[in-house]
């Protein structure tokens, strides 16, 4: 009797440690696969939501020197390829290009943005030699006019990300290895270096607000602001908050992901330190920034230790994340499908999935018309090595997907 | 119990957080750190943004002290580090004291006592200033005292300069024009020659080559163990100036280059062995070189790195010749050159740990782009200073 009471209150404590919904319907989740691309490897927060056509995006690459550009319809049902980016752009053997590593953005009239990146130990050092990087590019496409290949942002660095002021067209990146925060504005060709922002690792992320001003982050986790009126940046005076005993490695990665409430003025940020944040922002000046907890309950290890480089936001008001990748994962070879809710602050577990079926996903703030949510995942079905193969997920949290 | 661990424990076991950190192995010696010296809107003394540039930078005791190069516009710093607090603990604006200048980039030349003497750029505007020179003492409490001393040569910024060994003397080149001017500290007077300033022939040939004057102009100074003056002119050749004689020579040999590439050729950093030998290196493809005085013959020992640049060079206590090799568009390479042994090691971009108040955890910082490096005179520390929007000093130590 002893050892059968033992075993309910462990399984009570465990059910209170991972609060864990009924299990969504299959018929909420959909597996995309990117057809014609029989060596592709992977995709890296290379997804964003065209509102103009309600369509998304994506750009999927052999993790080498070969990318294709998708396009997803959500009421066809219908995944394309547009074309792969190394045709499309007319590049020499010489200006390879690893991977698209920047969010896609998109235009109101529709075009999309996007950038370059090297994606391979060859980029980073090799430099002018023969198998060297050249630098990332900046691109636009439409399917009207195809695709416009902007230049390069700095000689010999990656852009690890975009984003747009939709009002202006002006386009800012983020370089990598060095950090450079560019603003770059395609109509007068003006690319603008406002110089190196962080320390030895570079923060992925960049957002904008609704007014078009633009965010990163120091090496400090202090949010930095490109205020495109005075057209300069300002800095935050106080760090984002962080878990105690939060590594610097972790407090100098800044943020993994973000999906905005513009109906609330709220932009909701997971940090890499694993903190879920509410940023309020405002016209001028840093806005008001609000510590939401963790994005998982991790019982007694450490809380800054879960990886979440995705984040959407249903119609419902909640966020929905992806937990786990790079060989991070909260529960033992499963990531981890979660729904947060901002008004109470707790998060459950929706659903788990073997790490072998996915092993990552990335994607911020991509919600189509009818409410689906979208992250860009991969598999290693052999759970060995790297040998990956990219696929999208559709997710609807409220309501089955429309075929 | 046993479905405790068996069940319950690993569906707890969390994995570990493995950071997405770059694969390559950095120089990252024990005892290595980096002193944060620029953070826009902070409650600790900092540096401002775009202002902070160290491109002088000399250490004196304890204390660091670094000149900085400002964006347009903007003016430049002087700053106190202790290497000891590993802090900043003094700033001065130089717009309070000489308004209009850009940069202090000709490093700090030792006069007499703890004196140092430094140049000013001034900003390229319609109506340009000239540079100055500035008398630069470390007072009680870390107060850095600025002396003005004036425009050495009406129009001209101060491109290079460099002190004689009783520190009564001062050796300059000026900005744009390349002219070469001695300043004597007790009488204040100076005098200016046009023998190695380039010509209107040479001034065509430039041209064709799109190089400004920041290209060809002698970026830097040195004296040999006899009092003379070494430089080297546009057309990748050296000089040599006798302060006693008032007389120019020019030596025969040029300054190593790399075929069709001789318009780079400038020297950007010199340093004197303790045998008297004269170590230089050439902006042009980064070739470090040696000058025997004796002979005047110049030896090309290679390049430590495939870029061009060789932007400093300073002795260690080791007896190591350690220097900053490359930089944009690619990123700087710190090296050393062991004559005796390895000959050149490149210890590629060094990454050092920063502590601060608000960081007391500790953050890895990664060099790029560095301008500037200094000895410690009791040998023991290495210094480096970042030429970024936002630079900080990295500081290794050295075996003796």
């Amino acid at each position: 009797m002893k050892s059968i009471c033992r075993v309910w209150l462990l399984l009570l404590c465990a059910v209170s440690t991972f609060a864990q919904k009924p299990a969504i319907s299959e018929k909420q989740v959909a597996f995309i696969e990117y057809p014609d691309f029989p060596e592709a490897h992977s995709t890296w927060g290379s997804i964003g939501y065209n509102a103009a056509a309600n369509t998304v995006h994506i750009g999927v690459t052999n993790h080498a020197n070969n990318i294709g550009l998708y396009t997803f319809n959500p009421v066809q049902n219908v995944m394309k390829l547009n074309g792969f980016i190394r045709d499309m752009a007319n590049l020499r053997p010489y200006q390879w290009q690893g991977k698209i590593h920047s969010k896609i953005v998109a235009a109101p009239d529709g075009s999309i943005y996007f950038s370059t990146d090297g994606g391979e130990s060859r980029e980073e050092y090799l430099m002018e030699h023969p198998q060297g990087y050249a630098g990332g590019f900046i691109m636009k496409w439409d399917p009207k006019n195809g695709l416009k290949n902007l230049g390069i942002g700095m000689q010999y660095e990656s852009i690890k990300d975009v984003d747009i002021d939709p009002k202006t067209g002006t386009l800012y990146a983020i370089t990598y290895p060095q950090a450079h925060f560019l603003v770059y504005n395609p109509e007068k060709n003006k690319m603008r270096d406002l110089g190196r922002l962080a320390s030895s690792h570079v923060p992925r992320v960049l957002f904008t607000d609704w007014w078009g001003n633009c965010y990163y982050v120091d090496w400090r986790q202090r949010l930095v602001k490109y205020e495109k009126d005075s057209e300069s940046l300002v800095f935050a005076r106080e760090s984002l908050p962080a878990f105690p005993g939060t590594p610097g490695s972790k407090i100098i990665t800044g943020i993994t992901a973000f999906a905005k409430d513009e109906a609330k003025g709220i932009i909701y940020l997971i940090t890499y330190g694993a903190k879920v944040i509410a940023f309020h922002p405002q016209k001028e000046g840093i806005g008001k920034v609000e510590d939401l907890g963790g994005v998982f309950d991790t019982g007694k290890e450490d809380a800054w230790g879960p990886y979440v480089p995705n984040l959407n936001i249903g119609k419902n008001g909640k966020l929905y994340y992806i937990i786990g990748g790079h060989d991070n994962y909260v529960l033992k070879d499963k990531t981890v499908l979660m729904e947060f809710d901002p008004a109470t602050r707790k998060s459950v577990i929706l659903k788990t999935y073997p790490s072998t079926e996915i092993t990552e996903a990335t994607g911020y703030d991509i919600r189509d018309k009818d409410g689906n949510l979208y992250f860009a995942a991969r598999r290693n079905p052999s759970g060995v090595g790297d040998n990956t193969r990219p696929f999208m997920i559709q997710f609807n949290p409220e309501k089955e997907i429309r075929k | 119990m046993k479905i405790f661990t068996k069940i319950v424990l690993p569906v707890l076991l969390l994995a570990s957080a493995s950071p997405l950190l770059a694969q390559y192995t950095f120089f990252t010696p024990k005892e290595a750190f980096a002193i944060e010296v620029s953070l826009p809107n902070s409650a600790e003394k900092r540096l401002p943004m775009y202002r902070n540039a160290i491109t002088s930078l000399h250490v004196q005791g304890d204390r660091v002290i670094g000149g900085t190069t400002a964006e347009e516009g903007l003016s430049p710093y002087l700053f106190i580090a202790s290497l000891s607090d590993r802090k900043l603990v003094t700033t001065k604006d130089l717009q309070d004291i000489i308004p209009g200048q850009k940069s202090i980039a000709t490093g700090f030349c030792k006069g007499a006592g703890n004196v140092l003497y430094a140049g000013t750029m001034p900003h390229t505007t319609k109506n340009p200033q000239a540079g100055h020179l500035i008398q630069v003492s470390l007072g009680s409490g870390d107060v850095i005292e600025v002396k003005d001393l004036g425009a050495p040569v009406a129009g001209e910024g101060i491109f290079t300069l460099l002190s004689n060994t009783q520190g009564t003397e001062l050796y300059g080149i000026s900005y744009p024009s390349g002219r070469f001017f001695t300043y004597n500290i007790a009488s204040k007077k100076t005098q200016v020659y046009d023998d190695v300033a380039p010509k209107e022939k040479e001034l065509n040939n430039l041209h064709e080559y799109a190089v400004g004057p920041e290209v060809y102009l002698c970026k830097s100074l040195i004296l040999d163990n006899a009092g003379i003056v070494y430089g080297s002119t546009a057309g990748n050749r050296v000089f040599a100036f006798d302060p006693n004689k008032k007389t120019f020579e020019f030596l025969e040999n040029p300054l190593p280059a790399v075929w069709g590439r001789e318009v780079l050729g400038q020297v950007e950093a010199w340093a004197k062995a303790p045998d008297g030998r004269l170590y230089g290196g050439n902006a042009g493809d980064g070739q470090l070189f040696v000058l025997d005085p004796t002979t005047k013959k110049i030896k090309n020992l290679g390049k430590p790195t495939m870029m061009p640049r060789l932007q400093a060079l300073a002795f260690g206590g080791d007896g190591k010749l350690y220097g900053l090799a490359g930089g944009a568009p690619g990123y700087s390479h710190l090296f050393y050159y062991d004559e005796k042994g390895a000959g050149f090691v490149d210890l590629g971009n060094p990454e050092f740990t920063m502590v601060a108040p608000g960081i007391e955890q500790g953050i890895m910082w990664r060099g790029f782009q560095l301008s500037t490096l200094a000895a410690s005179a009791d040998g023991k520390y290495m210094v480096i200073g970042e030429n970024e929007a936002l630079s900080q000093l990295m500081v290794f130590p050295v075996e003796k």
